[in-house]
């Protein structure tokens, strides 16, 4: 039971790997976010899943540019769980992958605030 | 600015509450005393220190009608202080709590309080006439952790509790020969002392500071995570909003009219929330706009630090060590831990007053601002 529901969720961000691939082709890397930030799976503790899905927020977030672009066109919807990934980010260690977050985390943390920072953290029901 | 009177009490104050004609406020300067200051018209003067808790008192509530001073303190003990010429007489009411007391609330006759303790119980105290004292019935086994507030609905009978497990819980405090079956005609006077309506599973983290609006028709409190919570009929089927805000957490709130409701917390300023017609709440300003300052050395002490602000330790913060990045220039320095009404009118609260870690006593004035004509 638990198996299929993971290997369900696996599917699923497969599927949504392919939507962002496809999306960055058009140059539509602000959409290719929103579509990577959109259905993480909740509540989840299965590492493969997070992972999974980190991979495919990362290739998103990457591919960012113009950060002030970014914020012109990302609903506030987003700015909760875009923070959570922003921090895994930082989490990895790895240069270019915290320079990006560093950057957008400046710019969400001047129109998001604080509360944007005490939600990430607080948050159990988006597991990141 | 909406701020009318600031008076630095102490230098750090948990609780605080009015006497009925307002004209004196008693405090609790972070230590087992209360302080009862007066005002006079230059200064404001102590009349009364009130000593008798052993610990930290974590909550005051001065009843409006009779005249009387509750008090509930860490030692798990609370005294109901009656004024008898001009000393305040203490009486003992033994909560049989082994935490922490941690707020109090009259209850709106005047006829019960309620006590939220670390105990993860609610204590509903009540005077028994025949054995001239105060007993304490406790709703046990509904709370997952601390009771950090609780709010009386104006029916006398409902208390909504929030506690640091998340949730908000509404009981029934029915207690047969205190309250009458026929005062009430709502269907809350049928259900038994201790009886759950309600759990609200909104929030993930720590709820603090629940209240009713004046009707009673809706609720509000908030969470730990920078959010607001206001629910509207609650019973069976609530129908429930959740206001994210881009500041530091709330720690208390108060409704200022149906529509409108102000919130004190972690950032040292009020803010103000506001429903629309279609009953939908915002975040609409702070109600205390502060300006950039460049920190100075004076100023450091009041640990305006993000470090100081979160965990409320701020005296013995050095100076030199702890540059705030963004010094506060509004009226508090620091945590605001409550907020009460001041002057209502035709069931609008007009002036209003906050109290928090820094020891300032503040006075809010709605009256002149043209904004708020809700």
């Amino acid at each position: 039971m638990e198996a299929d529901n993971i290997e369900a969720i696996i599917t699923r961000i497969e599927h949504k790997s392919r939507k962002i691939e496809s999306l960055l082709k058009q140059l539509k890397p602000v959409e290719a976010l929103k579509t990577a930030l959109e259905g993480s799976p909740p509540m989840t503790k299965d590492e493969r899943c997070k992972s999974a899905n980190w991979i495919v927020v990362h290739r998103a977030m990457m591919s960012i540019k113009d950060v002030d672009g970014l914020f012109s066109s990302l609903d506030p919807e987003y700015y909760d769980i875009l923070m959570k990934y922003l921090y895994r980010g930082l989490a990895t260690g790895d240069r270019p992958t915290c320079e990006q977050c560093l950057r957008i985390h400046e710019k969400l943390t001047e129109r998001a605030g604080l509360g944007c920072i005490l939600r990430s953290l607080s948050d159990t029901v988006n597991t990141v | 600015m909406a701020a009318t009177a600031v008076h630095q009490l102490a230098q750090c104050i948990t609780c605080h509450a009015w006497s009925p004609d307002q004209t004196m406020v008693a405090i609790c300067p972070n230590s087992n005393e209360v302080h009862i200051y007066k005002s006079s018209p230059d200064k404001w003067e102590q009349v009364h220190v009130l000593q008798k808790h052993d610990q930290i008192i974590s909550g005051i509530d001065w009843s409006t009608g009779s005249n009387k001073i509750v008090t509930v303190s860490h030692d798990r003990n609370s005294y109901v202080w009656n004024q008898e010429a001009s000393e305040w007489v203490p009486t003992l009411v033994i909560l049989r709590l082994n935490r922490a007391a941690l707020c109090v609330q009259w209850s709106p006759k005047e006829n019960k309080f309620a006590v939220g303790s670390g105990a993860k119980t609610v204590c509903i105290c009540y005077y028994e006439q025949e054995n001239n004292w105060w007993v304490s019935k406790l709703i046990r086994k509904r709370h997952n952790s601390s009771v950090t507030g609780v709010a009386w609905h104006p029916d006398n009978i409902l208390l909504a509790t929030t506690s640091t497990d998340g949730k908000c819980r509404i009981f029934s405090t029915f207690i047969k020969g205190v309250d009458s079956r026929d005062a009430g005609t709502t269907s809350s006077s049928e259900l038994k002392f201790g009886e759950q309506i309600v759990q609200l599973d909104l929030s993930f983290s720590w709820a603090f500071g629940v209240r009713w609006s004046p009707s009673g028709n809706t609720l509000a409190y908030v969470g730990h995570n920078s959010m607001i919570y206001f629910v509207d009929d609650v019973g069976p089927s609530p129908s429930a909003q959740s206001v994210a805000f881009s500041d530091l957490p709330l720690r208390d709130v108060l409704f200022v009219s149906e529509r409108m409701v102000i919130g004190v917390g972690f950032d040292c300023s009020p803010m103000v929330f506001t429903a629309d017609e279609r009953g939908i709440w915002n975040f609409v300003k702070l109600l205390d706009q502060r300006k950039l300052v460049p920190s100075s050395a004076n100023y450091g002490s009041q640990l305006s630090g993000a470090f100081g602000k979160l965990y409320g330790q701020s005296k013995h913060i050095s100076n030199d060590t702890v540059e705030p990045s963004r010094s506060r220039a509004g009226v508090h320095s620091n945590l605001i831990t409550s907020i009460l009404p001041l002057k209502v009118v035709g069931g609008a609260v007009k002036r209003f007053s906050t109290s928090g870690l820094d020891g300032k006593v503040v006075v809010w004035d709605l009256e002149n601002q043209s904004e708020f004509s809700l």
